[in-house]
């Protein structure tokens, strides 16, 4: 039981890790947390040259 | 392409990258996204971004984004083969606010032709050449780099560049929101400054081809997520296909496109340079010099 507990530990911290460096944009995090006039502009654009 | 080439050579800087590139798939989105305050600045067709400002949307335009760049688009092997061929036809636009439809409807004009000749419909750029190829539509008018992918997939031909008909043509221009300009100029100053040094770096005679294979090779692979070989195709088949010099918003231009608005219909008043333009980055971004970097570089200034 502890075995199969710690499996699924190991599983879900794994993920989470993938989760966090995949899918998260740090800068993005990073940059909502400083007060509005220090961050940088979004800025949108197409692919077009 | 002034966008990402700014952003991933900034990022080679000591500044490091300098604003937040976000890559949206059509002009409507990125409308609402600067509306909703999602974007504070963002690049999008001239006409759409006068029409916003005469709806009374706080944007202003600063700067452009390129010059030429956009062909009307036929079938290789199609019928169409003159202009006047085009009669009766169905052609894909970006938006019913776009300079492509824009040089449609000038062309239209010089061949005696109205817009009642042809059929617009709207279409997302991604989208024109795979509906070129399907025979959905019979030709598009779209900025680069659709035009070299249907000529380049072997099933499209260039009918006409727009330059053919609209000398100093515009399509891309960079909006800012009004409050950003007001309360952030310094920070708008900064995006300004590096688009001005993107473009005088992408348009420096004695080593443009270099430079834009360069581009080329990292935009599309970390940023537009396209073959490299199309936006090669685009930059450089031939190298004025695109120009990235000048880039300071001029009356005259725009006074071009206001008219040809006013007489298609998408602009129901009068509106002065003044009340759409904002051209004081320009301004100063005209000291500017381009970004010390060469392919293979590791650090640019």
């Amino acid at each position: 039981m502890k075995r199969i507990a710690s499996i699924a530990f190991g599983w879900l911290v794994a993920i989470t890790a993938a989760h966090l460096s995949l899918n998260v944009d740090w800068n993005v995090v990073r940059e909502r947390r400083l007060p509005i006039a220090k961050r940088k502009l979004n800025v949108a654009y197409i692919p077009v040259t | 392409m002034a966008c990402p080439v700014t952003d991933y050579i900034a990022s080679h800087s000591r500044s490091g990258h300098q604003f937040i590139p976000r890559m949206f798939q059509g002009f409507p989105e990125i409308k609402e996204a600067l509306m909703s305050n999602k974007m504070q600045a963002g690049f999008m067709v001239a006409p759409m971004a006068i029409a916003l400002r005469a709806q009374g949307v706080p944007i202003k335009i600063v700067y452009l984004g390129h010059r030429y760049g956009s062909a009307v688009v036929v079938a290789k092997n199609g019928p169409i083969h003159t202009f006047a061929d085009l009669r009766g036809r169905t052609i894909a636009i970006p938006s019913r606010y776009s300079d492509e439809r824009l040089i449609v409807f000038k062309a239209l004009k010089q061949h005696g032709m109205s817009g009642k000749d042809v059929k617009m419909v709207e279409m997302a750029p991604p989208d024109v050449a795979g509906a070129l190829a399907a025979d959905a539509i019979d030709a598009f008018s779209m900025g680069e780099p659709y035009p070299s992918q249907a000529e380049m997939a072997g099933f499209g031909r260039v009918l006409f560049h727009a330059r053919e008909y609209w000398p100093d043509y515009i399509s891309c221009v960079l909006v800012v929101r009004q409050d950003v300009i007001d309360h952030r100029p310094e920070a708008v100053q900064v995006l300004v400054d590096g688009i001005a040094r993107s473009g005088l770096w992408l348009d420096n005679p004695p080593r443009r081809q270099a430079r834009r294979e360069h581009a080329a090779d990292f935009v599309g692979r970390y940023y537009f997520r396209q073959n490299p070989a199309l936006l090669r195709w685009a930059l450089t088949k031939p190298l004025d296909r695109v120009l990235y010099q000048p880039l300071t918003p001029l009356r005259k231009d725009f006074a071009v496109i206001v008219d040809l608005m006013r007489e298609t219909g998408v602009l129901d008043r009068p509106i002065a340079f003044e009340e759409y333009v904002d051209p004081q980055f320009a301004e100063r971004a005209k000291h500017e010099t381009e970004w010390r970097y060469e392919p293979g570089d590791a650090t640019a200034q």
